[in-house]
């Protein structure tokens, strides 16, 4: 009995073997493994429609068996009659199920539209990339599987992945690359792109010696394995991307869709088989947790690498509850059916809120506490028990939602509950280790990429509780969260008071307090107890600002928006949101230089001691700007076209670069970010993928120089000089003729570092508002 | 705000009422809700996410200065999808209630699902309307749509012929912001 | 599942454009003093929210006459001190 210890790489069904598995063992070889693997869905109806169904199936007795069972209907909160049919071969699952679904339309269907990997992690327990003792016999099948790490371990074995790193020169939508640059075992290829033939035959060769697990490519799902595969069968040259022998890549449709009120478009992909494909440039959220991050997504949620890299965080949660529900012998609704329960208009008032949000008070503030719940709504899930199953119409039961008339059945843990509670405390673990980890530590880097994955699963959780279509989704238990959020923060809020603090601020899971004599960190643990004995959740000190700046709406200065401010916490780090260092659309010659200037007023005692060198500094950016010194990269606006060009009455400046696009045979979906410059004259801007390189002289140096007066002022005005003043004062040296004195340090390094920085969706999500 | 509030007149049991018109219909409807709520209890089944519960609020206070017992008195219910709009009419409580059916159409035209189910998804819902109205008065809305496409006109149509009062409205033209001074 | 009844600044802006007939024919000093009455009620549009009021013109009446009160104990306060100053 042939046994090994490695990790589950991938796994698929085949039409000939049921399942095929492949895994890494420890010296980083591979091996591949096969299983019949029969998948099961259930038939929901009345007794003759089932009866119907039966007969209908029961002629195709060598793919398929039925039964006749029980299941539990989580929405129901009881077991229910169904027909269990059992495919033999998964690789027929879905067709069989497809053709029943139209078959017999008026049926309820359940577990019918899975991910092998989660039948497959249901089953046995083993999830992809998770480490395991594997057994077979000798014909190659798997006969046992043993997991050694489970999901939830902080600090798992590393795997002995052998990557091979393909990217053409250059952005292939921005120019005509000339070259592939091949990365493998720590060598770097130059393949010339000119010449197909050899380079097809070099690339064989590499991908033949170092055999990858891996490929990281980018664009390699939007253009280079397309073209790779084109050329490869033009010159009858097979490169041997799939492992797995006999089956061609898997290609998925490019598609846009509407996530947090926001148009996003997702590329086409090409998955392989027993080797895995990550385009870098498509995969979700690489830029914010890379390799490291994508692995974790994969192991907590049980997708294989390939589809954890593209999915939504949406899509990552829907696995994770379905997995547990699988586990759990609880139905997996194909369409969800639950409707709302019948409730008085009179509590719509109340129900229908998001989170509870502060206008916070505009200017500097000094001294404040930045307090924060540790992931409230997942928390509140977790901790009250809130799940489909668990929110009952009851107004007088026990276990009230605050103020929702709704009570909550805590006679057993919700399905909700139990999906989320690992995550929750494998990120609260991580978080805490985090903190005692100190910044030389190598481990550190590859601990907050992941700690960053949980934090958007955790996130996304909330939302997709409320999310139409979401199969454990409920709009009651999503208002619950939400009530039981506004309850935690106000409790918060009349603790800090009533210990002495003034609340600056309020926002959905956080609090800004301020106590002229407490401002030590240990100063505030009293109050954090307090909180935590109030409201039941965790809570923790995010740190305390030397001062904080909330600035005024963009419209109305003197409306306060609650998400936009600025501050030094007491360890000289900066915190910034909303404003333009912050907004992805910003240009880097703005956000940078908006940057440089909050560091120069972290680091003087009085902030105000720094005006002289950021009028100078300034000056010498717009010098920069003047002469042709700011590099045209560094002038790029990144704006998302919003919607189809058709639907602009006045095209945006975005969508009128798509327009040159277009003229240049370039097609823009809506969703997709267009980088363009501002230009003199009409249209106004250049978009920066057209075929021919933009005229330096044609930039439109005084919007820049707007759009930096205006940044600079933002972040100068509490210290009395507003956009005005220093348009004054800066212009003033216009007719000065000195040499430009560039500046010591060039901020960008300081941006991916600045702490707390969460992505604007993440916000939105945060907010409670939803798909 | 300056709204024009049409009078409906209040739906009959054992006959179906159709308003088809443009979205500015729901202030009317919630003055109608209104006084059906004055007598006792109602049933909204919203359709397109757009139970104006304010509107409804100051029309009831038009009338009355207690409005909570009425507010209460209306019960409501949202479907986002059409799985969920047949689920929900399956579900009402069969005992003389009115019932009220807010953009019914709204859910029909989810291109996610497929044509030929959501007719037959609507054909289910229309019976259940149908049965409901032998015992309690019903009314719906259906929003009108200005480029009506050929989706829109094929779900509309079984509509129209289930219906025994149709009430049509256009949309009114909208004025100039300022008026001409001569 | 999108929203179904709009947020209390939405509320507050429709209440704002309600009154947009009343506000024209205003002077436009007293046309100034309207807006800065809602620009102060805004500061508690939360707590108008979390209210969750049928009727959320009431709330924001009683939100416009807070900041007035604390205006007018802000001036009593001075006045006060300036009347001891001349004791």
């Amino acid at each position: 009995m042939p046994e090994f210890t490695g990790w589950l790489l991938d796994l698929f069904d085949d039409p000939r073997e049921g399942l095929v598995l492949y895994f890494i063992d420890e010296k980083g070889a591979h091996h591949r493994l096969t299983r019949p693997f029969p998948v099961t869905f259930y038939a929901l109806g009345s007794d003759a429609q089932l009866r119907a169904l039966w007969r209908q199936l029961s002629n195709r007795p060598d793919e398929i068996t039925l039964c006749r069972t029980h299941r539990m209907d989580v929405f129901k909160r009881q077991d229910v009659t169904v027909l269990g049919v059992t495919v033999k071969n998964p690789y027929q699952a879905g067709k069989i199920f497809h053709e029943t679904a139209a078959q017999f339309p008026e049926l309820e269907y359940a577990d019918a539209d899975l991910n092998i990997s989660l039948r497959f992690a249901a089953e046995t327990g083993a999830f992809p990339l998770c480490r395991c003792q594997v057994w077979s016999d000798e014909v190659g099948q798997l006969t046992h599987i043993k997991v050694l790490e489970d999901a939830w371990l902080l600090k798992a074995t590393p795997i002995p992945l052998r990557t091979m790193s393909l990217a053409p020169d250059v952005a292939p939508h921005h120019a005509k690359p000339r070259y592939l640059i091949v990365e493998v075992a720590g060598e770097e290829y130059h393949l010339d792109l000119h010449t197909w033939r050899p380079l097809l035959i070099n690339l064989r060769a590499l991908i033949q010696r170092h055999d990858p697990d891996l490929l990281l490519t980018d664009w390699g799902d939007t253009w280079l394995l397309p073209k790779l595969m084109a050329q490869s069968e033009k010159y009858h040259i097979p490169l041997g991307l799939n492992r797995e022998i006999g089956r061609g890549v898997s290609w998925h449709e490019e598609r846009t869709y509407f996530s947090y009120g926001q148009i996003i478009f997702r590329g086409q992909q090409i998955h392989l088989f027993g080797r895995c494909h990550i385009d870098r440039q498509n995969a979700v959220l690489w830029n914010d947790y890379e390799l490291d991050g994508t692995i974790e997504v994969s192991r907590v949620t049980a997708l294989p690498l390939q589809t954890a890299a593209r999915v939504s965080p949406g899509t990552g949660i829907s696995s994770i509850e379905m997995l547990t529900a699988l586990r759990e012998g609880i139905l997996v609704p194909w369409q969800k059916q639950q409707a709302e329960m019948l409730k008085p208009a009179a509590d719509l008032f109340t129900a229908d809120q998001g989170g509870l949000v502060y206008q916070p008070k505009i200017g500097v503030h000094k001294n404040v506490a930045e307090i924060d719940f540790v992931s409230l709504y997942p928390a509140i899930m977790v901790y009250f028990n809130i799940s489909p199953e668990t929110i009952l119409p009851d107004p007088n039961g026990e276990n009230l939602v605050p103020a929702l008339g709704l009570a909550i059945d805590n006679s057993q843990d919700g399905l909700i509950p139990k999906a989320l509670r690992p995550l929750l405390e494998k990120r609260i673990e991580m978080k805490k280790h985090l903190a005692s980890t100190p910044n030389w530590d190598p481990f550190r880097k590859n601990f907050k990429r992941r700690a960053s994955a949980l934090k958007w699963l955790l996130v996304t959780c909330f939302g997709y509780l409320g999310y139409k279509n979401a199969r454990f989704g409920r709009i009651e238990a999503h208002q619950a969260v939400t009530a039981y959020g506004r309850e935690a923060l106000l409790r918060a809020k009349e603790a800090a008071e009533d210990m002495g603090f003034e609340v600056i601020q309020l926002y959905v899971d956080g609090l800004w307090v301020h106590h002229p004599q407490k401002t030590r960190p240990e100063d505030i643990q009293p109050l954090l107890l307090e909180i935590q004995e109030r409201t039941g959740l965790p809570i923790s000190l995010d740190g305390i600002y030397r001062w904080v700046v909330f600035v005024g709406s963009r419209q109305n200065k003197k409306r306060a928006v609650a998400n936009r401010y600025f501050g030094v916490f007491q360890d000289g780090s900066i915190k910034v949101r909303g404003i333009d260092t912050r907004r992805h659309d910003s240009t880097p010659f703005v956000s940078e230089a908006q940057m440089h200037l909050l560091e120069l007023l972290a680091s003087k005692d009085q902030p105000e001691d720094a005006l002289p060198e950021a009028v100078d500094y300034l000056r010498a950016r717009l010098r920069a700007l003047r002469s042709g010194h700011v590099s045209l990269p560094d002038l790029l606006v990144r704006q998302r076209l919003g919607r189809k060009l058709e639907a602009y009455r006045t095209p945006s400046p975005a969508a009128r670069a798509v327009m040159q696009l277009q003229a240049a045979g370039k097609e823009m979906r809506p969703g997709q970010r267009v980088p363009f410059i501002y230009t003199l004259g009409k249209p106004g801007v250049f978009a920066w993928d057209r075929p021919q390189a933009p005229n330096p002289h044609a930039v439109d140096v005084a919007r820049y120089q707007r759009l930096l007066l205006r940044a600079a002022g933002i972040v100068l005005e509490s210290w009395g000089m507003d956009e005005e003043k220093l348009t004054e004062r800066v212009l003033s040296d216009a007719s000065q003729l000195r040499l430009p004195v560039p500046p010591k340090q060039h901020p960008r390094k300081h941006r991916s570092n600045i702490p707390g920085v969460v992505h604007p969706a993440m916000d939105r999500a945060l907010k409670g508002q939803i798909h | 705000m300056n709204k024009q509030i049409i009078s409906f007149p209040v739906p009959k049991t054992g006959k179906i009422s159709l308003v088809v018109a443009p979205k500015t219909v729901i202030h009317s409807l919630m003055s109608m809700l209104a006084v059906l709520a004055l007598r006792g209890r109602v049933i909204v089944v919203d359709g397109g996410n757009c139970f104006d519960a304010y509107s409804l609020a100051r029309a009831l206070r038009r009338r009355t200065h207690q409005i909570q017992p009425a507010l209460k008195a209306v019960q409501l219910s949202r479907a986002f999808t059409c799985y969920q709009m047949v689920a929900m009419l399956s579900e009402l409580p069969v005992d003389g209630t009115p019932v009220i059916v807010l953009d019914l159409l709204s859910t029909f035209l989810d291109e996610n699902v497929n044509f030929s189910k959501r007719q037959r998804l609507l054909e289910s819902s229309l019976n259940l309307l149908r049965q409901i109205s032998e015992g309690a008065p019903v009314a719906a809305w259906a929003r009108a749509h200005p480029a009506a496409e050929g989706e829109y006109q094929q779900l509309l149509m079984p509509l129209l012929e289930t219906a025994h009062d149709i009430w049509e409205l256009q949309a009114p033209e909208i004025p100039d912001h300022q008026l001409p001074l001569f | 599942m999108g929203r179904t009844l709009p947020s209390a600044t939405q509320l507050m802006l429709q209440e704002e454009a309600s009154l947009a007939r009343f506000r024209r024919a205003l002077r436009r000093g007293d046309q100034l003093v309207f807006d800065d009455l809602f620009t102060s009620a805004q500061k508690h549009i939360s707590a108008a929210a979390y209210a969750a009021h049928a009727l959320p013109f009431e709330t924001f009446l009683m939100a416009m006459l807070l900041e007035e009160h604390k205006e007018l104990m802000r001036l009593r306060e001075i006045v006060e001190r300036l009347r001891e100053m001349h004791a």
